[in-house]
């Protein structure tokens, strides 16, 4: 069952620490079934809207309601359908993997044992060593299955995939895609890494300095900018080419680099066969359109 | 259905689903009547969000390539004379396109582009007639 409900819903949320206004007034909606890539550097606020919204840290002013529930209010019953995975990945150093397992999911009815099985074997999780004694990689991967073996419909990863090689990203990932199959469940990811997050998010949330830049379908983002070259095929460029929203240009003789906004593809094709020009387009990738958007 | 989706590329994976199977229905890999695989498996199959799937799809079917049956599925539909000789020239195009400039940009004359275009149509042709 689809609830067209949104899952999490932000109104003038502003939290702030000591003088840093960690959120700004920060209006936000987040709809069932979509992965949400949350990006911005450092101090941008991500983690504080992601503590905000399990409840973790209480917003000074405006109201955060998850699963229509104050945040700040959420019951036991509540918080066991909302997997989080923090950046620090703090776990009971004194255990072994095996028995942090067992305690973790005892709180749970509907822990999934085959998900766990499944999970241990495909990350190669060992299950005797004392967690305390883990590399931050083996830490960070067991922090995800302590989070995702209760199949939460709500799941929240903090920098998840930062202490992850290249292939445990890309199973990682994989495993994302895997969850998001079930129409019912959310997952909102923080990632620096933007060239593994491009791949499965739907929706961008762009943060600097506490506020939403950006909070839009990905697909649209990334139609937004486009990149191209347009080569005359009889000698130079005209001085002043006629285009609107350019956000870079680069020019010699016949040739002419722009990165502009707002453009189709269709409408670029049409203006370069105007100028009598080669087109050649390129989209941007998720990095290039943060450097534009976040600068 | 066989679909390859470069995650990589930049471009929208929906479109990419469009493209491709716009391709497929125009080409006849698909074929009139046949049904495509759901939105569910498609999803799964490809690795990619379900949600992607469905709005490539409602796309198809805005174009009027897929019909929907109510709780059976999508269908490749019965394209008109008119829309198939559209969407037919617009694939066409794009790419004859790009031969002209680069032919200009070569000095290639034009006779010697028409040339080099029948030459290799009459080359695939044959073999596909072998």
């Amino acid at each position: 069952m689809i609830n067209g409900n949104p899952i999490v819903q932000m109104r003038k949320v502003s939290k702030r620490f000591g003088k840093i206004q960690a959120l700004d007034k920060v209006d936000l909606e987040i709809k069932r079934g979509e992965i949400i890539g949350l990006l911005g550097a450092n101090g941008a606020g991500k983690s504080t809207l992601l503590r905000c919204i399990i409840g973790l840290y209480l917003a000074e002013e405006g109201e955060c309601v998850t699963f229509e529930t104050d945040a700040g209010e959420l019951s036991p019953k509540e918080l066991g359908r909302i997997g989080y995975v923090h950046q620090e990945g703090e776990l009971l150093g004194w255990m072994t993997t095996k028995q942090l397992i067992r305690y973790v999911s005892a709180y749970y009815e509907n822990w999934n044992h085959e998900l766990e099985e499944q999970y241990i074997e495909d990350f190669d999780i060992s299950l005797k060593d004392r967690v305390g004694s883990l590399s931050p990689g083996q830490r960070q991967k067991l922090a995800i299955l302590l989070a995702i073996g209760f199949e939460p419909e709500l799941l929240i990863l903090d920098e998840p995939a930062s202490a992850l090689d290249p292939i445990a990203r890309g199973q990682f990932l994989d495993l994302l895609l895997e969850i998001i199959q079930d129409e019912n469940r959310t997952i909102i990811i923080s990632s620096h890494i933007l060239s593994d997050v491009e791949k499965v998010i739907d929706h961008t949330l762009i943060m600097r300095k506490g506020s939403v830049l950006r909070d839009c379908s990905f697909d649209s983002l990334r139609e937004e900018f486009v990149r191209f070259t347009l080569t005359c095929l009889d000698g130079p460029l005209p001085t002043e080419l006629p285009f609107e929203n350019v956000i870079s240009c680069q020019k010699s003789e016949g040739r002419a680099v722009m990165t502009v906004q707002n453009y189709s593809q269709e409408m670029l094709e049409a203006e370069a066969k105007a100028l009598n020009c080669e087109i050649e387009i390129r989209p941007l990738s998720l990095e290039e359109i943060y450097k534009i958007v976040a600068s | 259905m066989l679909l390859e989706i470069d995650h990589h590329s930049g471009v929208p994976i929906y479109r990419q689903v469009i493209r491709q199977i716009r391709q497929q229905i125009m080409t006849d890999g698909l074929k009139h009547e046949e049904q495509l695989e759901t939105v569910r498996d498609l999803a799964a199959r490809l690795k990619v969000n379900p949600m992607t799937i469905s709005k490539a799809y409602s796309f198809l079917e805005a174009e009027g390539l897929v019909e929907r049956r109510r709780g059976v599925g999508l269908f490749v539909a019965k394209v008109k004379k008119g829309q198939r000789d559209r969407i037919r020239a617009e694939l066409l195009d794009s790419i004859v396109d790009k031969v002209a400039i680069m032919a200009i940009q070569l000095g290639v004359s034009e006779d010697e582009a028409i040339e080099s275009l029948k030459r290799h149509y009459e080359e695939y042709n044959s073999r596909n007639r072998r």
